[in-house]
């Protein structure tokens, strides 16, 4: 058999989910958006400590999805991310290194002061994704009141981030 | 009715960022597909937003002479793939192991290994290519791409394509046989 069939032999199919198109659909309209709306801020804009704010950003997008806004990115000399910020929805958060504005990480001072809630759509499939990155469960995913579905992770820092999905329409 | 071209498309995203979403609704399934087969569904579905996103960013670059974004778009995809090398090979090696299953009759092949032993060889030979013929040879054995395509892709011109293709050819060839210099990469 010449060497072009033998690896056509190994060609395999992975199974496509229309949803994962779906998400991917969404991540490129959100960038789409970012340029086209520059200016776009929420009013209110959380930021956290980190010693290592590198780490935290690829931890943030394995493991919750979040993405990176690019121009956002202050560097060190020494070539470390000093700040940033990651975007989710229409939501954003900044990450920046500790001591800065007087704020530091939980993993230097032991505890953890404040939680985020961050709003999903597909819930179960969050929790996957923040499972198989090795995010650390504090709250197992469970239904609140069959209200909204829900769960809680920490970062590799430990600050915490609650997820959550609403099971019927709330009022606005 | 005639729909734009995907240049065209493209060349209006330009001032209308927006419209590079119908890119992502003409080729995503497709290059999803592609990213699916090389890292497996988990993987390339974290990856086919990052590169419509390369992609977008990356527009003012598109030649407006070619027709079909696809094989530009198969070769950010390439480049992508190149940070995920390990995974590629974890799933060569299944892909292998599925082979032999599905193999129909090992004794009827004419080759001297049966195919117990020849698929996990073959993965392993292509895993040992240099990264530029592995990514011609994958582009055209997988996806069907032309020899045009291919150079489209990853950016090269058609006879580097043709050389590249033939050279991982014999470097198959010569892994593969008995005694060949994978033999004792057994895994």
């Amino acid at each position: 058999m010449r060497p072009v069939d033998l690896v056509r032999k190994l060609r395999r199919e992975a199974a496509v989910k229309p949803a994962a198109l779906d998400r991917g659909k969404a991540a490129l309209m959100a960038a789409i958006r970012q340029e086209v709306q520059p200016m776009r801020r929420p009013t209110i804009v959380p930021r956290l400590p980190y010693e290592n704010v590198g780490a935290a950003l690829s931890f943030l997008e394995s493991a919750f999805g979040f993405r990176e806004i690019p121009a956002a990115r202050g560097v060190r000399a020494d070539g470390a991310i000093d700040h940033t910020m990651v975007e989710f929805g229409d939501g954003m958060v900044g990450l920046g290194a500790q001591g800065a504005h007087g704020a530091f990480s939980p993993k230097r001072v032991g505890t953890t002061t404040q939680y985020i809630t961050v709003h999903v759509d597909d819930i179960d499939a969050h929790h996957q994704r923040a499972l198989a990155s090795g995010a650390e469960i504090v709250s197992r995913l469970h239904d609140h009141l069959r209200d909204y579905r829900v769960y809680e992770a920490l970062d590799p820092e430990g600050h915490r981030w609650r997820f959550l999905q609403w099971l019927r329409e709330v009022p606005q | 009715m005639n729909s734009p071209s995907d240049a065209e498309v493209i060349r209006r995203s330009l001032g209308e960022p927006e419209t590079f979403g119908l890119v992502y609704d003409r080729h995503a399934a497709t290059v999803l597909r592609f990213l699916g087969r090389r890292v497996g569904a988990g993987v390339a579905e974290g990856l086919v937003g990052e590169l419509f996103r390369i992609a977008f960013e990356r527009r003012k670059t598109f030649d407006g002479s070619r027709v079909s974004a696809l094989p530009w778009l198969y070769g950010i995809g390439s480049n992508l793939l190149l940070k995920h090398r390990r995974g590629e090979a974890r799933r060569l090696r299944a892909n292998a192991r599925m082979a032999v299953r599905e193999a129909p009759d090992r004794r009827a092949s004419a080759a001297a290994l049966d195919a117990r032993l020849l698929f996990p060889r073959v993965a392993d030979a292509i895993e040992a290519l240099p990264d530029g013929e592995r990514e011609a040879l994958l582009l055209f054995a997988w996806e069907d791409l032309s020899y045009q395509s291919v150079a489209e892709a990853l950016e090269l011109p058609i006879g580097t394509v043709r050389s590249r293709l033939n050279r991982a050819r014999a470097h198959l060839r010569e892994l593969l046989k008995p005694g060949g210099k994978n033999r004792e990469r057994s895994r």
